[in-house]
């Protein structure tokens, strides 16, 4: 009998809550639009990440080039070893390296340093090649000095199918255009490159420094094996070859997967303060709607309702709409995929394709239930105010939030379920929890603020202009919104300023000319008897040109005090580039100019025939490397112990000569080396790439602005998407903010009301509102510009790597634009407030 | 002998004293959806100063539109309104909320207290608004007088019926006004409280010299004023 009754009363209640939703739900537009957007953010971001992770995961095979991959890096290495793995295997080798690729027959010739990758017939193992015309590839395999380029490098220098170019000082034809190649992982995924037959290497002369060369050997495994079986196997073949790398199909792309990661756990974070500051604009919202009902909620209880049910009423209208926009929300998003999926495969090779995930529309789901029943908690509570009696007296209190420590305790166990459901299995763990913490922080900051701005003018007793006392009185009032309205206006002009300030900062460095000091060239893989011979080259077209010549060695780390470092230092640590194949390394008598020594001593001269090497301090710091720490290297074969003797702050971003190692020079000078020059010229226009190519053939040039240019165009697509999601935050922001303002506004309405019929000039009241906003901006500017300041700073120099600059002008000129919005915002959901029709308030209309 | 001397002494102080208001063929008509109604209908109105009125009719007869016509809290559709001869009706909004700031004190049914502010605050706001020193000072003394002492700093929903209205009687009061409007002052109260409100009111108008236009159903509170006015239909008969 108990269990029909309850089922009655909540199918009453559901019955009501439709009918109730139906009427209202023009009055809770914003409540709809502010999730939506929030929900669609979050359901683009999960789709995409997922769809391009299922990609990666679905074609490992394709992306690696085979079952597994020997990597030789700069050396052919052992083909004994090689050829044992042949004869259970298929392997197809790939050797990729990169030089000087340049037109002819032009009136200007141009050049780029460009990368190559040369092929055998049985490439590729996996997948497909998709190029044009149709017989192209073919004719590349059997055809000695032809090529396939591919678009980017063709609009880079303009070239067409049939066109005679040059590598090096040897003449090629291009035979058609790469499309796509299914091996994207270990291979440059954006820029300029070129495909040609494994004949090509005999034409041409490399060097293993200069030419970044790099070995390959992809194995695919005969069908009727146990891949677990020859995988060991293989294995086995290697185990005492300690210049091998053997990559996985599941580790490949890792790079492009930590890329994905990476900036999809920014965005997602971008998300969730989008969600959050939207929660706060659904509190106010809905503080306002149940405010507008205050009268109905009376009556409903004064009829017998209890309020728990008239809560269930209000959490089931919630409900029932949250379904709705994550349906609608999830089902626009997976709409966007074709676009994403348009841009990926001609910027990445990379095809992804939508598909339904329950376990994401869950994820969104729950993401958006959690936020919203922790900000309506508070906000529904607040119906336990509502009293039966105010029927009889007529008068109606606005409904404050209302918490008690039942409803902390639950708000904290849902927000912690939140932060679990967003941390777990991100890239970056520390990043994700520091970000909440540094929300929750803010939050808390303006909180205090607020109360500290009521706390000063309550004591403050001044003036007898009367819209300043009104407006400060409105501030110090009892049961006074100014800290929800700072909270809100805090957290969504801090958002704001932190996204504006990224914003700001990327646009700089994507105009940003090349720094004055950076030089105009890198040449890389001068010979020592070529040495001198290059800088009167060089100064023979431009006498005016600075030339900065070191010595350059390949090393690798073999061991650190004893211990292979590849046991413990994992990919994910910044500085992994160290360890992760060999690097090139130099040697100088002087502590570099720009390379300040942080720790340490410079080189010890009693001890010349000891390895002294000055390490990069980052990298010690993330290797966990003291001084005294001792290095194993390989040299060209030969396995040397260096120890450490001091640190440097080395910044490679100055685009200047930077090692992350360099050695001592009195040992170091007897080692096989080659040269690294920069030039910066006084006329850069005599320098004449294509005259210098004739000299040099084997010469890699790098111009900077090139560089440059490259990195400019990544930065330009991560700007896109940041500009994006600002926007989009922005939007949500200024939702709340207003959403705010509608919090007071029946108070509002009524006091304007009464205002007016004391007497109040329309000046007073427009002034009271400005006075007020002035009050609150101030306190609030100043501390969004702070955290602002922070925020941003840490993502431009953490995340991005880049460098944040700090501008007073843009500070200026974007608080004032905030303010100026949001004074106009205010002014304008105001406006209606400020100047009441008498005739239907007093008619109760 | 000497009623009739008191007659003529009544008509030569009526004829003596100045007029305060004046309405002038004023029409209210109000526009909701497509039809077009008509409030109050060529209505012609003098009055003097230290006149108490009470305006008695049926409901939805007009009655509060008049009050708020003549505290300019609306324009009429037509005809002219005069207060202490001049044209209300020809000033800006900002202009007649400075007649009604010195000059006009309203009274409502429900009172119209600000919810957020205390009692004293309430009453001491008008006080600010017209530059008065010391206006917490006058405020606390006119709630003593009404008996509000222990009420001071008590917001409009701790207070009874009854107290609010006294609450929004001294805020009518406090500026000393030339008229007073009250529409049904005591129509949210009980019999007690009634009797005290009417008592405060007539006895104030009586002190101070200030003119009462009120709205009222209650025909012994009519009864007290020097004039009786009916509308019916939106017409004064």
């Amino acid at each position: 009998m108990e269990k029909s009754n309850s089922f009655y009363q909540l199918k009453l209640i559901l019955i009501y809550a439709l009918k109730e939703l139906k009427k209202n739900y023009k009055k809770i537009s914003s409540i709809i639009f502010t999730l939506f957007i929030s929900l669609f953010i979050l359901s683009v971001i999960l789709t995409i990440e997922d769809s391009l992770k299922k990609e990666l995961n679905d074609n490992a095979k394709e992306l690696l080039g085979g079952d597994l991959e020997i990597d030789y890096n700069r050396n052919q290495g052992n083909l004994d070893l090689i050829n044992q793995v042949k004869e259970f295997t298929t392997i197809s080798t790939m050797i990729e390296f990169s030089t000087m690729f340049s037109t002819t027959n032009r009136k200007k010739n141009k050049s780029l340093f460009t990368r190559i990758k040369t092929v055998d017939e049985k490439y590729p193992l996996y997948g497909k090649v998709i190029y044009e015309p149709a017989d192209a590839y073919e004719r590349m395999q059997r055809e000695p000095k032809t090529i396939l380029i591919n678009e980017s490098l063709s609009k880079t220098l303009d070239i067409k199918i049939n066109e005679i170019v040059k590598i090096q000082d040897q003449q090629f034809t291009v035979i058609g255009k790469i499309k796509s190649v299914p091996d994207v992982s270990g291979f440059v995924a954006f820029g300029d490159w070129v495909l040609t037959g494994k004949q090509t290497l005999e034409i041409l002369k490399l060097n293993g420094i200069g030419s970044f060369l790099n070995y390959e050997y992809k194995v695919k495994f005969n069908k009727d094996d146990n891949p677990e079986i020859i995988e060991k196997k293989i294995k086995n073949i290697f185990k005492d070859d300690q210049k091998v790398k053997i990559r996985y199909p599941e580790n490949s792309a890792s790079g492009l997967k930590r890329i994905i990661g990476n900036f999809s756990q920014f965005l997602s974070l971008v998300s969730i303060s989008a969600m959050l500051i939207a929660g706060i604009g659904i509190a106010n919202t809905l503080l306002s709607f149940i405010n507008q009902n205050n009268m109905s909620i009376a009556v409903r209880k004064a009829l017998g309702f209890f309020s728990g049910d008239i809560k269930k009423l209000y959490y089931f209208q919630l409900f029932i709409l949250l379904f709705i926009i994550t349906v609608f929300a999830y089902s626009s998003s997976l709409f966007i995929v074709p676009l994403a999926d348009k841009y990926l495969s001609s910027n990445f090779g990379l095809n992804i394709n939508f598909s339904f995930s329950f376990f994401n529309f869950f994820k969104i789901f729950l993401v958006g239930l959690l936020v919203l029943v922790i900000f309506a908690i508070p906000t529904i509570s607040s119906i336990d105010q509502v009293k039966a009696s105010s029927l009889f007296r007529n008068v109606f209190q606005n409904l404050k939030f209302y918490y008690s420590k039942k409803l902390i305790a639950i708000s904290i166990i849902m927000l912690s379920i939140l932060i679990l459901t967003f941390t777990y299995g991100s890239e970056n763990l520390n990043y994700s929890l520091g970000y909440f913490g540094a929300f929750f922080i803010c939050l808390i900051i303006f909180f205090l603020v607020s109360k500290l701005i009521i706390f000063s003018f309550k004591k403050l007793r001044l003036s007898s202009n009367i819209s300043l006392k009104v407006s400060i009185k409105n501030i110090t009032q009892t049961k006074s919104i100014t800290p929800i309205t700072i909270m809100s206006l805090g957290l969504g002009v801090t958002l704001l300023l932190t996204l504006a300030l990224v914003g700001t900062n990327f646009k700089r460095e994507i105009a940003k000319s090349i720094p004055d000091i950076a030089p105009d060239y890198f040449f890389v893989g001068i010979q020592k008897e070529e040495k001198k011979k290059f800088e009167e080259g060089v100064l023979s077209m431009d006498p005016g040109a600075k030339i900065e010549i070191v010595p350059m060695v390949s090393s690798g780390i073999v061991k650190i005090n004893g211990v292979n470092p590849d046991s413990y230092i994992k990919p994910d640590n910044d500085s992994y580039w160290v360890i992760e194949s060999e690097r090139r390394s130099s040697w100088t008598k002087k502590v570099p100019e720009d390379n300040l020594i942080v720790d340490g001593e410079w080189w010890d001269l009693s001890r010349p025939n000891r390895l002294q090497i000055s390490l990069d301090a980052k990298v010690a710091k993330d290797f966990n490397i003291y001084l005294g720490d001792i290095f194993t290297l390989n040299i060209y074969g030969r396995e040397i112990e260096g120890e450490i003797v001091n640190f440097r702050q080395v910044d490679y971003r100055d685009l200047n000569i930077n090692f992350a190692m360099l050695f001592n020079p009195d040992f170091a000078i007897n080692m096989p080396h080659e040269y690294l020059a920069t030039a910066k010229f006084e006329r850069l226009d005599q320098f004449d790439e294509i005259k210098m190519l004739k000299i040099f053939p084997s010469l890699s040039m790098i111009k900077i602005a090139d560089y440059l240019n490259k990195v400019t165009n990544v930065l330009n697509k991560v700007f896109i998407a940041v500009t994006i999601i600002s926007a989009v935050t922005i939007v949500i922001g200024l939702i709340v903010i207003s959403s705010a303002i509608i919090v007071q506004g029946k108070v509002r309405e009524y006091q304007n009301l009464v205002f007016k019929i004391l007497g109040f000039s329309k000046k007073e009241i427009i002034l009271s509102s400005l006075i007020e906003f002035i009050i609150i901006f101030k306190s609030v500017i100043i501390i969004a510009v702070f955290f602002g300041i922070i925020g941003s700073k840490f993502i431009i120099e953490d995340i991005f790597e880049l460098f944040w600059e700090f501008d007073l002008k843009v500070l200026f000129y974007l608080g004032f634009s905030v303010g100026l919005v949001t004074l106009v915002l205010i002014l304008f959901t105001n406006i209606k407030y400020l100047n009441p029709k008498v005739y239907p308030l007093i008619r109760n209309q | 002998m000497v009623s009739r001397q008191i007659i003529i002494i009544l008509i030569i102080k009526l004829l003596f004293m100045s007029t305060l208001l004046k309405l002038k063929k004023v029409n209210l008509k109000y526009q909701t959806g497509k039809d077009n109604i008509s409030v109050l209908k060529n209505i012609n109105l003098t009055t003097k100063k230290k006149e108490t009125i009470s305006i008695v009719g049926e409901s939805g007869s007009g009655k509060t539109s008049l009050i708020m016509l003549i505290g300019g809290l609306e324009r009429p559709t037509s005809g002219k309104i005069f207060f202490q001869d001049e044209e209300i009706t020809k000033l800006t909004e900002d202009e007649v909320s400075k007649i009604r700031k010195k000059n006009i004190g309203i009274i409502f049914q429900s009172f119209y207290l600000i919810p957020n502010y205390t009692a004293l605050e309430n009453v001491a706001l008008i006080l600010e608004l017209n530059k008065f020193k010391n206006s917490e000072k006058q405020a606390k003394s006119l709630l003593d007088r009404f008996g509000l002492k222990h009420r001071f700093n008590n917001l409009p929903s701790q207070l009874s019926g009854g107290e609010q209205q006294r609450v929004a009687i001294a805020r009518a009061i406090a500026m000393k006004p030339e008229l007073i409007l009250a529409d049904e002052p005591t129509g949210n109260l009980d019999t007690e409280n009634s009797n005290m409100i009417s008592k405060i009111l007539f006895r104030y108008v009586k002190e101070e010299g200030s003119s009462l236009i009120m709205v009222t159903h209650d025909l012994k509170l009519a009864n007290r004023s020097t004039r009786k006015i009916k509308i019916k239909d939106g017409k004064i008969k």
